[in-house]
């Protein structure tokens, strides 16, 4: 969670933006989210005020502690592998409010994380959230580590896309 | 015609899971199966790999139980290596545990299950979530993530990260904890037992009550429990032998080590997930009226397992527990309640472990030589007992693997529950919203944790029912 400020919030939620790269690097292309952190951290091209964060499988409890209460980020973006039918290692915005009603339904395993507590954070507690998929080529059914080519050439574009967002860039 | 009602994804639980209901040609439940997603080929991944590797790449496995695994693992290596680690490093992986296990039952109770009992079973699914909760107890809402974020902090003080840890290390722990540290994580921990102990209250006051009857009547089985008690008999979530209880409340102690003598695993072909049972008892049937090997873990089974609890308050809220209830209590739902008492114990137990003053003892960890060998380590995850069993070859690299968590040796006893509610609840024919979540409170009353490759959970409850027919043709289609 990185530095807590003395009220122990978590420095991250106090920034102006949040990235989360979200998945399982057990699992393939599921890694990209904490494929492309790890190349913004070691990068060092986010701005001061942004923080970004592997949140691996738990994002659901950083995503939780905001919905609760307490100070938040102005926006958040989220990283993630997805499989919209798209070329595989095409990387595309999506911003919750894009998420249609029916399309929640449809989330799955591999799908967007927690897309409702997205929207809610959005509709309710006032933060911009925006996520840059990577299209997946495929998200093994069993334990195997390792970006498709695909996805590991797709790595420095996501992480071109998520500093424009958080230096206000590509806003709608 | 039969018809199966299909309930995909269950909500608010960690992972993936299908329960398949099946009506007779009166439209009641014939059978139900809860079909569930487990991490596929993990154990393979290891082989090959060196052993200390291993309690760093398990924290992979789930976003919500990082520490279980991580602690487990690294038991399991103590035993691998043949290594009595120092008693500091001891006390600081049980006071990192504990907060892990504040962290998590509170998330649980507040977040996971609360909106069923805060807003109601039968509420509109788009305010039976976490939003609901804020709008209806604001004031809660906030101590809650304030808790967290302590709880949070106590393991990052401990580990220097709370995600993804990797403080703990074959032979110890990989930094001792200074004195000014346990004064920081002193105030933090008093504060956190304070929550528990206040969420306690007002859950006996506030909302058990009014649920009374649900409690004692829905989704209840007879099964017997797996738990971990210490030397004394006292629950411990980090140490101690296993105890294996009979639907009568006899039971039988023995070290993790022994699992295999007691425990053995059934397969049924509509699921990938296996069925743990107690092959002492008998063999495995998931029959409602005459069940036989089945057992529960997590929290229920661990205030049903245990002589006493050690702690003060804690020890208190049992007995209040059993008076209610008896030893050993049956009703699901009372996971709940138990969960609440294992919060309680957590906080007075961290704050025991910060006031004895060997844990600032700079010996923390014990040098290991690689070896041919097996290691068995267990600890009490916040969904069940997790068994981490490891054998090395004489350069410490992995040979085989096999993790049972806690959710697997939940697997019986969850597809009973299910089947158990359903028939009660679903008579000829019938069945809406209400009576479907109710279902579902099943198997949120385990807290399972179904497969942790998944991070997509969606928030609202998206119940989508296939309506089958006995021919397998899809005559229906309901969703929200």
């Amino acid at each position: 969670m990185g530095e807590m400020s003395g009220d122990f919030v978590p420095e991250c939620f106090r920034k102006d933006v949040l990235v989360l790269g979200c998945g399982n690097v057990l699992f393939g292309d599921d890694g990209f989210g904490p494929a492309v952190i790890e190349r913004l951290r070691s990068d060092g091209r986010l701005p001061a005020d942004a923080c970004a964060m592997d949140a691996g499988t738990g994002v659901r409890e950083i995503l939780f502690d905001l919905v609760l209460g307490g100070p938040r980020p102005r926006k958040i973006v989220i990283v993630d592998g997805v499989d919209a039918g798209r070329k595989p290692g095409e990387v595309f915005r999506i911003a919750a409010g894009e998420l249609p009603a029916n399309k929640l339904d449809d989330f799955s395993l591999h799908q967007m994380p927690t897309s409702n507590l997205l929207k809610e954070l959005e509709e309710h507690c006032g933060v911009s959230v925006v996520i840059v998929a990577g299209q997946v080529e495929r998200i093994p059914e069993e334990v195997s580590m390792g970006l498709s080519p695909a996805m590991a050439g797709s790595v420095p574009e996501a992480c071109e896309i998520v500093v424009r967002e958080a230096s206000g860039g590509l806003e709608e | 015609m039969g018809q199966t009602i299909t309930i995909q994804p269950v909500t608010r639980i960690e992972g993936h899971a299908k329960i398949q209901i099946h009506l007779d040609d009166n439209g009641n439940v014939a059978d139900t199966a809860v079909n569930v997603v487990e991490l596929r080929g993990f154990e393979r991944f290891c082989i090959g790999r060196p052993v200390e590797e291993l309690p760093r790449i398990v924290c992979r496995i789930c976003g919500v139980c990082p520490w279980a695994h991580h602690l487990a693992a690294a038991k399991a290596c103590d035993a691998v290596f043949g290594v009595d680690i120092p008693p500091a490093a001891k006390k600081i992986r049980e006071l990192a545990y504990m907060a892990h296990t504040m962290h998590s039952h509170i998330l649980h109770f507040f977040i996971l299950s609360g909106p069923d009992f805060v807003m109601g079973p039968d509420a509109d699914y788009s305010v039976r979530n976490v939003v609901g909760i804020v709008g209806k107890v604001p004031d809660i809402a906030k101590k809650v993530v304030r808790v967290r974020h302590l709880a949070q902090m106590m393991s990052q003080v401990l580990g220097g990260k709370a995600i993804h840890p990797d403080a703990a290390v074959p032979g110890g722990w990989s930094k001792p904890v200074n004195k000014d540290e346990v004064g920081k994580l002193k105030g933090m921990a008093q504060e956190c037992m304070d929550f528990a102990s206040f969420a306690m209250d007002f859950a006996k006051k506030d909302i058990f009550p009014a649920y009374l009857d649900t409690v004692k009547t829905l989704g209840v089985i007879n099964t017997g429990f797996l738990g971990t008690v210490d030397g004394n008999g006292a629950m411990n979530l980090y140490d101690g032998n296993l105890r294996l209880m009979s639907p009568d409340g006899k039971f039988e102690d023995f070290p993790v080590a022994n699992y295999t003598d007691h425990i053995a695993e059934h397969v049924e072909a509509w699921s990938y997930l296996k069925f743990p049972y107690a092959k002492k008892w008998g063999p495995f049937s998931m029959d409602l009226d005459k069940p036989s090997g089945i057992y529960r873990t997590n929290a229920l089974a661990r205030v049903n397992v245990v002589d006493k609890i050690a702690t003060p308050k804690a020890q208190a809220e049992l007995e209040e527990f059993r008076k209610a209830f008896g030893r050993p209590a049956q009703q699901t739902l009372l996971y709940h309640w138990a969960r609440l008492i294992e919060t309680v114990y957590a906080g007075e137990r961290a704050m025991e472990l910060l006031e004895d003053s060997e844990i600032t003892s700079r010996d923390v960890r014990k040098k290991v030589e690689p070896r041919a060998g097996r290691g068995v380590g267990s600890v009490e995850a916040p969904r069940g007992t997790l068994i981490h069993d490891y054998e090395t070859d004489a350069n410490g690299m992995v040979t085989n693997v096999n993790i049972i968590v806690g959710t697997t040796h939940n697997n019986a006893p969850i597809n009973m529950s299910v089947k158990r509610a359903a028939k009660d609840l679903i008579k000829n024919g019938k069945y809406d919203e209400k009576i479907l979540n109710m279902v579902e409170m099943m198997i949120r009353a385990h807290d399972p944790c179904l497969s942790c490759a998944t991070h997509a959970l969606d928030g609202r409850v998206a119940v989508s029912v296939d309506i089958i027919d006995s021919a397998g043709r899809k005559v229906a289609t309901l969703a929200n």
